[in-house]
């Protein structure tokens, strides 16, 4: 079974689908498959859950999907808007402040 | 196997616009299948393959919550309830008159055929009271 940390993962399957979608255009299966790969497999998500996200960022206006004929199956590919490039930034700035913060949190000498 | 049909009547009743049910369901059973034969190819039994795909796509209860966790993949009418009171209503009664046409151009088909039929019997009806009317003037 898939494990995952509902409260930590806020926000990060949006921030990583947006990054590799920045790369190229993908579907979701594949997708799948380059988190795990990018990740080190150290962030392991239910596979279903991404589409959800997937039909939410394109629904705003991040994404854009095409349908595409690949060795006999029609595939969903998504790929990123200028919006969706726009909003990339964001969440890259917003996730290195907050790693920022953390890190300087766990080195900082323990208060007794 | 995950449970796509109690998936898709769990999305439905929460207000899901029924064309990202669809699309939701389409790509979760394309992922699956993907899974499938990625599992089979590794040298897994089919068995095996199906219990470690249908595991790895993930639970349908949460796979739920994230479609229902994403408002504006909800219908209109569930976004904006009392709009949607207001409009449904209107339009039914503005279209209601209209209903014949649009069965009528549902069936145009058969209209079709009822009208050439009808056509051709009026000609033949026409032919034979010509024709009755030419021997009785020839006579």
């Amino acid at each position: 079974m898939a494990q995952s940390n509902p409260p930590f993962m806020s926000g990060v399957p949006e921030l990583l689908l947006l990054r590799l979608l920045d790369q190229s255009e993908m579907y979701g299966y594949e997708l799948v498959r380059s988190i795990r790969k990018a990740t080190g497999e150290a962030i392991s998500l239910g596979e279903g859950v991404i589409y959800p996200v997937l039909h939410g960022l394109e629904r705003n206006g991040s994404l854009k999907s095409r349908r595409k004929a690949v060795a006999g199956r029609t595939r969903v590919y998504y790929s990123l808007t200028g919006k969706g490039r726009q909003r990339l930034e964001k969440l890259q700035s917003d996730w290195r402040r907050i790693q920022g913060g953390i890190c300087n949190a766990l080195e900082a000498p323990s208060h007794a | 196997m995950p449970e796509f049909n109690q998936l898709r009547r769990e999305l439905l009743r929460s207000g899901i616009a029924p064309r990202h049910v669809r699309r939701t369901i389409d790509e979760l059973q394309d992922h699956h299948e993907d899974l499938v034969e990625q599992e089979l190819a590794d040298g897994a039994s089919r068995a095996d393959a199906l219990a470690s795909a249908g595991d790895r796509l993930g639970q349908v209860s949460d796979i739920a919550l994230a479609v229902k966790a994403q408002p504006e993949l909800r219908s209109w009418a569930f976004r904006f309830p009392r709009i949607a009171a207001l409009v449904y209503p209107i339009t039914f009664v503005a279209l209601l008159p209209a209903a014949p046409v649009f069965l009528g151009y549902a069936h145009a088909s058969y209209i079709v055929r009822w009208a050439a039929c009808l056509l051709l019997s009026a000609v033949v009806t026409a032919g034979m009271f010509l024709f009755l009317q030419l021997a009785i003037t020839l006579s």
